[in-house]
């Protein structure tokens, strides 16, 4: 059962409900940094991440009685993970978020992409620095973006997990997170390309002495 | 899907994503390389794409708060001891 994770997670969700305390920390030891992460791409911030994180065990440890083990546990845990951030988010003062309109790719009367003088930043990506550099803005792009597409960039592009198990948490067909996958990554593109035109640092390549 | 019908919008806003992930059929997949082969405008929007999938994975990995799990099992016990 050890190479199978689901199976794993199940039997844990078992001894959990049968008030296994160890199977608790277990539980707590392996989903953690996870449970962190998604939650900072909701926050963006440390200190409300960690407190959604705990808010997201508390409601573990409480409704674990109410998984229904016919289904995937990940796919329930990582909506329950969801649903503490965006608590905790609406708890906050509301953010702006932004038309993603207004960011997609212009085209010209030829079909053609009317904006390629913002191309020059794609080799900055090559250097480390000026990689960081552009990392850091595009997670506050990522914050503007409405939930629903910065859900679906951040667990697949950031998080990296895999298109059909976030269709699955979202609750969502996989050709309705593609379709929002994509407009986030275009609206991202574009910020960034934008962002780079207004500093040139950011699309000159590093030169070693 | 004829060769003319790619143009560099629906190449963009309807097809790149499952170009990138393998998911399109070949015949279209063809296709939409034989557009990128005389199109240098979509050839640098893909590359722009695949640069922006590149630095939103530099985000990764976060560093995690030292403690985390326990401070997680410390909440818990105590919230749950004030239920009881």
């Amino acid at each position: 059962m050890a190479d199978d994770p689901n199976a794993s997670d199940l039997e844990l969700v078992r001894r959990i409900k049968q008030g296994d305390d160890e199977a608790f920390r277990e539980m707590v030891e392996r989903y953690h940094s996870r449970v962190y992460s998604l939650s900072y791409g909701v926050l963006h911030n440390a200190e409300d991440a960690e407190e959604a994180t705990q808010d997201t065990f508390l409601t573990l440890y409480r409704k674990i009685g109410t998984f229904d083990e016919t289904k995937k546990f990940f796919s329930w845990f990582y909506r329950v993970a969801l649903n503490s951030a965006y608590s905790r988010a609406r708890r906050r003062r509301p953010g702006i978020t932004v038309s993603l309109d207004d960011y997609a790719p212009r085209f010209g009367g030829d079909g053609t992409e009317a904006s390629p003088q913002y191309q020059a930043w794609v080799s900055g990506v090559e250097d480390d620095v000026i990689a960081r550099d552009l990392a850091r803005r595009a997670e506050g792009f990522i914050a503007e973006l409405p939930d629903t597409y910065r859900d679906a960039i951040w667990m697949v592009d950031v998080e990296e997990m895999k298109p059909a198990d976030v269709a699955e948490i979202l609750e969502i067909s996989l050709p309705a997170l593609k379709s929002r996958l994509h407009r986030a990554r275009l609206f991202v593109r574009q910020k960034l390309a934008e962002a780079a035109s207004r500093a040139p640092a950011l699309s000159e390549r590093r030169v070693a002495p | 899907m004829s060769h003319d019908e790619m143009s560099c919008r629906k190449l963009i806003l309807d097809y790149l994503g499952d170009y990138e992930d393998g998911s399109m059929p070949s015949a279209e997949r063809k296709d939409l390389e034989a557009h990128l082969s005389h199109c240098p405008p979509c050839v640098l929007f893909l590359h722009s794409y695949r640069a922006t999938g590149r630095t939103l994975r530099m985000l990764k990995p976060r560093e995690i708060p030292k403690n985390l799990a326990e401070a997680v099992m410390k909440f818990v016990k105590a919230r749950c001891k004030d239920k009881e």
